[in-house]
């Protein structure tokens, strides 16, 4: 055999060839420092003096500088409750909006992979044209907002029937589903303005809230949408099984599916739990000095006197770290197997 | 308690699944409901448990109006074909689960448990997950699972065709014996006519939506009311052979016979089972044929002969000698031959 066939041929199906492992070994090694030299980075930076940072990159701490602690002293001694503050925020927000948005849309995606819905697309289009008319009616000629609500839907109700017989059409679970990931297509960003003033107008802006309630409505859709991937792999059985054995829909949905969708629910909630904590640019916008959060505290290290780079550093770390520990906690949760055992011999 | 299903009918949209069915399921009865795939038992099945509407008709459970009343308010267990155990709960916990949404006391829950499981064999497994359970495990926790609550009624989707052959024979055997320990009306869907036979009181045979016989197994074999249930009852089926009739003389192209009846110029079918029928030599018998294949069953060899255009096999003894092509004759008793109306399939008496 010639050395480069023996380099390059596997010894049994399941390994790779001396070649093969090298070359992959050596990618994930240098994708690996791409990934950690960041964290590195962000960690030593922590302890530089502001001089270290701006006479150019130095690497190793007692080696090529003294590391000093007055970034994490500035951070916890002289900032201390304007550093606890948001961190308390971004706790409270995230953890809360990600256990109503996983709970409120947990439920709605359980609804469309089990019930089938047929909602009359002339409906939709009603309902559509009239709120139209009811805002141009409030906006243009002075009407009182809740008479045009309340005649608005009176002749919705009124004509929902009779269009509805005329046309046909409608939508299924399909449509449904697509329409609420839609919601997650359109940028945040685009609705900032409005959320702002509905906010300002609720007097509920620089509160928790307000954060809460933007967090959990714009994550919903991609609860809805990994959760409904997981629920549609339950088999059936159990569910009808369970029904026959007395149990009620929600004691169905408590007891039976939602333990078996475990993995999905701690991975959803993760990547949705992140998502609100890193959120930044919603949180500028309803939050000032009371709601303020961390990625929100983050930038504004970046404020009158320069960006505060050892400053930053302190504050990033401080936020990467529950995110981490909560990783590896949940990590043992996210198995699979789960449905074994379920269904057949 | 007894369970009737009064003139119930599916439909989903265009296509009718179950036609008119009707039919009375008496306290203690073990009725099997016989098809082949599409015939429409499960949908029955599923109907009677609440998981399909009704599209007309009325169920009756006892003397309590069911048609349109939730699964979970019925109060009959389900064996489901995949057993449906939840995976995520131990076997005790499968078990209990029943009487837990219940809320039953705690200690009830338990001795009800043990009790159950000790019946079905199950009490050194309680602690194990469904997992880590064979077929025939699994199998005997869905079936403490329907019995811990004592229904009004057992019903069945095929609960033993995931098994292999010789736990089948097994559990058939536990099944039987089970039911009529608990004297709980059981209503069994099943495509094996073998596990019909054995199981059943009764035996309803569907084909297309519509019921063919309702009758004791015996009766169902001895006495089929129609062509199709002539031939799907019985392995190999019977043999069918089609003539014409003349005061009680059927002839066919291959020979000609004396039947029971007694009535003469129809267009009619005669059908005589394998085990009914003896191979005679050239020229004797009923039926003039020759040997097309014979085969080595272990206690039989079944010897499948063409006569004319038909094709009729007879059980033979198990050191029957024939070689293919060799001219033989068939030969029966008058008693043993059915006869059955040509343009309808309804049973000739």
């Amino acid at each position: 055999m010639s050395v480069l066939k023996r380099l390059t041929e596997p010894k049994s199906l399941e390994t790779m060839s001396p070649l093969g492992s090298v070359l992959v070994y050596g990618a994930l090694i240098v994708w690996s420092l791409v990934v950690l030299f960041p964290l590195y980075w962000i960690a030593i930076t922590s302890l530089k003096l502001p001089i270290h940072v701006s006479a150019g990159p130095v690497y190793l701490p007692y080696i090529d500088f003294m590391p000093s602690t007055h970034a994490w002293h500035y951070i916890f001694y002289d900032l201390g409750n304007d550093t606890l503050r948001p961190y308390m925020n971004s706790i409270v927000v995230a953890l809360v909006s990600t256990v109503l948005a996983m709970l409120i849309g947990s439920m709605a995606a359980y609804a469309l992979s089990r019930l089938e819905f047929a909602p009359r697309l002339a409906s939709i289009l009603l309902f559509i044209f009239l709120g139209g008319v009811m805002i141009v009616a409030v906006a243009g000629f002075g009407v009182p907002w809740w008479i045009a609500a309340v005649v608005a839907l009176a002749i919705f109700l009124l004509l929902a029937r009779a269009v509805g017989r005329t046309m046909r059409a409608s939508l299924g679970n399909g449509d449904i589903l697509f329409w609420i990931i839609s919601q997650r297509i359109l940028p945040p960003v685009v609705a900032a303005l409005p959320i702002y003033v509905m906010f300002q107008s609720l007097s509920l802006l620089d509160t928790r809230t307000a954060l809460i309630a933007t967090y959990t409505t714009v994550n919903l859709p991609i609860v809805v949408w990994l959760m409904y991937d997981f629920f549609v792999t339950i088999p059936k059985d159990l569910e009808e099984s369970a029904s026959l054995d007395g149990a009620s829909r929600f004691a169905i949905f408590f007891g039976i599916v939602l333990p078996l969708a475990r993995p999905g629910l701690v991975a959803t909630g993760l990547l949705v739990l992140i998502l609100a904590w890193n959120e930044y640019l919603l949180a500028l916008f309803l939050s000032s000095a009371n709601a303020q959060t961390m990625p929100v505290l983050v930038a504004a290290q970046n404020a009158t006197r320069g960006p505060q780079w050892w400053y930053m550093s302190v504050l990033i770390l401080l936020m990467i770290l529950p995110v981490i520990g909560l990783t590896l906690l949940l990590q043992r949760f996210i198995a699979k197997g789960l449905l074994l055992g379920a269904v057949k011999g | 308690m007894t369970i009737v299903l009064d003139r119930i009918s599916k439909s989903f949209g265009q296509v009718e699944v179950l036609k008119t069915l009707s039919l009375e399921v008496n306290p203690g009865e073990f009725l099997v409901l016989l098809g082949a795939s599409g015939s429409g038992k499960t949908t029955a099945l599923r109907m009677i448990a609440g998981l399909e509407s009704v599209s007309s008709g009325r169920i009756v459970i006892g003397q309590r109006d069911v048609t349109n009343v939730l699964p979970k308010n019925r109060d009959v267990a389900m064996v489901f074909q995949s057993y449906a155990l939840y995976p995520h709960k131990t076997v005790f916990d499968n078990i209990a689960y029943p009487l837990a949404v219940r809320k039953r006391p705690k200690a009830e829950i338990e001795s009800s448990v043990r009790d159950v499981a000790r019946q079905v064999q199950l009490d050194q497994l309680l602690d194990r997950f469904p997992r880590q359970l064979s077929g025939g495990q699994r199998q005997r926790v869905a079936l403490a699972r329907a019995i811990v609550r004592r229904p009004s009624a057992f019903l069945m989707d095929e609960p033993l065709s995931n098994l292999d052959a010789k736990l089948r024979g097994h559990m058939r055997a536990e099944l039987k014996h089970m039911q009529h320990e608990l004297g709980i009306a059981t209503i069994y869907v099943t495509h094996d006519q073998i596990e019909a036979m054995t199981l059943a009181h009764r035996v309803a045979i569907l084909e297309r939506g519509v019921l063919q016989q309702l009758d004791t197994p015996a009766n169902i074999y001895n006495r089929p009311a129609n062509l199709f249930v002539a031939g799907f009852i019985g392995s190999p089926p019977m043999n069918v052979l089609e003539g014409s009739l003349t005061q009680g003389r059927f002839e066919c192209g291959s020979g000609s016979f004396g039947t029971a009846s007694t009535s003469s110029g129809k267009a009619v079918v005669a059908g005589i089972r394998p085990e009914d029928g003896r191979l005679t030599a050239e020229g004797s018998g009923h039926l003039a044929g020759e040997i097309y294949a014979s085969e080595l069953i272990g206690d039989h060899t079944l010897v499948t002969c063409r006569c004319g255009d038909a094709t009729v096999t007879v059980k033979a003894d198990k050191d029957f000698d024939g070689a293919i092509g060799q001219r033989v004759g068939v030969g029966f008793e008058p008693r043993v031959v059915h006869l059955f109306d040509k343009a309808t399939g309804e049973r000739i008496s």
